[in-house]
């Protein structure tokens, strides 16, 4: 095989894979602005009813804020209990350290259907089974792992340079957390809560167990309705959430810059 | 460098860690252990030992566990081979065009589950994109039930789970000095020779993290099989969410939850042996 053919099928090959990877993506940006009340192709004409009619439908608008609302708390309460435990835990090098962290991540590892069948029978005891409350337990034990990896990861990048001399210079240790440390890393900070928010934002099977009239999120919503019908609408919704989610992105990397992020990890 | 900026001297300031680490074991462990006596609990009379015999007698549980691990094990074989390429790829051929195809590669993470599984349902419906241009192109006479089927369930999964595959062999290939292949071709080693017995064992490393991963998600998706599969198979998490929703066998969900964890604990704890041999996460 002569160099240039080799070249052309490598690249027929990695073109086609990320066609597969965004073929359903853009197909569904289509339906969504189709005119049919079903999903059928070919298309026939294009229209914005399903925009107007998601944000018509009520159980779309309060999943979506009902939603909101927890990936929001779930995110500052992991950043509130993963911050100090991931400085407190990234520079030591022992068995101990390390089995805390392996500790602190290893709600990743366990399926979440697992996580919220388990936790919604052990929260009814405490009688927390479908309240807002518990849903935001769960949502926060799952957002853990996420702000202390990427803590983890920018803390041990910045090495412990500035934050001697900040103390040869006289800070002390609040000081030094302060104007030092948290500043330093508040790319890992920004880039985990953004993490743990759209996991959260996406999260079913966790949020499955513990929905009732006043905790049912989007994703839930979105499961019912998509149970009863296949028309236009979750398209519509999923290309709002794509929006959302994008100009999120777009706003924390404006305001702090996720790009610095990647570097580090 | 990460090594570098950890040290073995002084204690460990634990209390800055007590909070998160007692949320997890009061609200995270707990339910999980609760949830395990709640397995080995079955009505007054059954050994404790009932519902798990159930699991592996029973041939509805049984062709249900064979299930969830042929999947899985087909899904991970599949990102595997369609997967290595593309890491290697973009770790020897992409050069400027590196950072992108890893854009491109996270980029879908922020599409929800439910829009990618939308956007199958479209492709894969009785008059979806598929069917549509197979009527037009004469290769079928009638629309083939595709949606509902193993195949568009598989798709499906595997379109979610291969990004981190390719991730996780790329961040190994990476890390290989591209003239160790040079030095393969010097001696005279074939494309193939050089591949197969200098670059592929050189990445087993990567190979298994990205093979543990995919497993580990595969063996636990949820969302993908409820709206692609459409019954045509039923993994324990299926199962679980039927009998939590339907038939409220609790005691049984309970025991396929303690199995998933159970599985999905073990995997962790070699994956965390690699990635301490290795050093790559």
């Amino acid at each position: 095989m002569s160099d240039r053919l080799r070249r052309l099928v490598w690249l027929a090959y990695v073109w086609a894979f990320f066609v597969f990877v965004f073929a359903p993506i853009a197909i569904v940006v289509v339906v969504a602005f189709q005119e049919q009340g079903y999903v059928a192709f070919p298309i026939r004409g294009y229209s914005l009813r399903w925009f107007e009619k998601v944000f018509a439908y009520k159980p779309f608008i309060d999943g979506l804020v009902t939603s909101f609302e927890v990936a929001a708390l779930a995110s500052v309460g992991a950043l509130l209990l993963g911050t100090p435990a991931a400085l407190a835990l990234a520079r030591h090098e022992s068995r101990t350290a390390d089995a805390a962290v392996t500790f602190l991540l290893s709600p990743l590892a366990v399926p979440l259907i697992v996580v919220g069948f388990a936790m919604l029978f052990y929260l009814s005891r405490f009688g927390l089974g479908t309240t807002f409350l518990g849903l935001l337990i769960a949502h926060t034990v799952v957002s853990i792992p996420y702000v202390v990896r990427t803590t983890i990861g920018v803390y041990r990048a910045i090495g412990r340079e500035i934050e001697e001399a900040a103390e040869v210079l006289g800070a002390t240790r609040r000081q030094v957390l302060w104007y030092v440390t948290l500043p330093a890393i508040r790319p890992g900070l920004i880039g985990g809560a953004l993490l743990s928010f759209l996991i959260s934002i996406d999260n079913l099977p966790v949020s499955y167990f513990f929905s009732s009239v006043d905790t049912v999120t989007l994703p839930v919503v979105m499961l019912s309705y998509m149970e009863s019908s296949f028309d236009p609408s979750i398209a519509a919704l999923s290309v709002v959430q794509l929006l959302i989610a994008f100009g999120g992105l777009l706003l924390v990397d404006r305001v702090y810059g996720i790009r610095s992020l990647s570097r580090t990890i | 460098m990460a090594q570098a900026a950890r040290s073995r001297t002084g204690s460990i300031a634990w209390g800055p860690a007590l909070p998160a680490l007692l949320f997890l074991v009061a609200l995270f462990v707990a339910p999980l252990i609760d949830n395990g006596l709640r397995s080995i609990a079955p009505p007054a009379g059954a050994p404790w030992y009932a519902y798990y015999a159930r699991l592996v007698s029973d041939p509805f549980y049984l062709s249900s566990l064979v299930e969830t691990v042929g999947l899985s094990v087909l899904v991970t074989a599949l990102c595997l081979v369609a997967g290595y390429p593309v890491a290697y790829y973009l770790t020897r051929y992409a050069g400027r065009w590196r950072s992108l195809i890893v854009f491109l590669l996270i980029s879908p993470l922020l599409t929800s589950i439910i829009m990618r599984t939308f956007g199958w349902r479209a492709i894969f419906a009785r008059r979806g994109l598929l069917n549509t241009f197979l009527l037009d192109a004469g290769l079928v006479d009638r629309p083939i039930d595709l949606l509902g089927s193993p195949l568009s369930a598989v798709v499906g999964l595997v379109h979610v789970l291969i990004p981190f595959m390719v991730l996780s062999i790329a961040a190994v290939l990476e890390k290989l000095d591209p003239r160790i292949e040079e030095a393969a071709h010097v001696l005279g080693a074939s494309r193939t020779q050089a591949f197969v017995r200098v670059i592929l064992p050189l990445s087993l490393d990567g190979v298994a993290s990205g093979t543990i991963l995919v497993f580990m998600l595969a063996m636990g998706s949820f969302v993908t099989l409820l709206f692609l599969g459409g019954g045509s198979l039923k993994t324990f998490p299926l199962l679980i969410y039927q009998q939590f929703n339907t038939t409220r066998d609790f005691g049984m969900a309970a025991a396929m939850s303690n199995v998933l964890m159970t599985i999905a604990v073990a995997l962790m704890f070699v994956q965390l042996r690699l990635i301490r041999r290795t050093g790559v996460s």
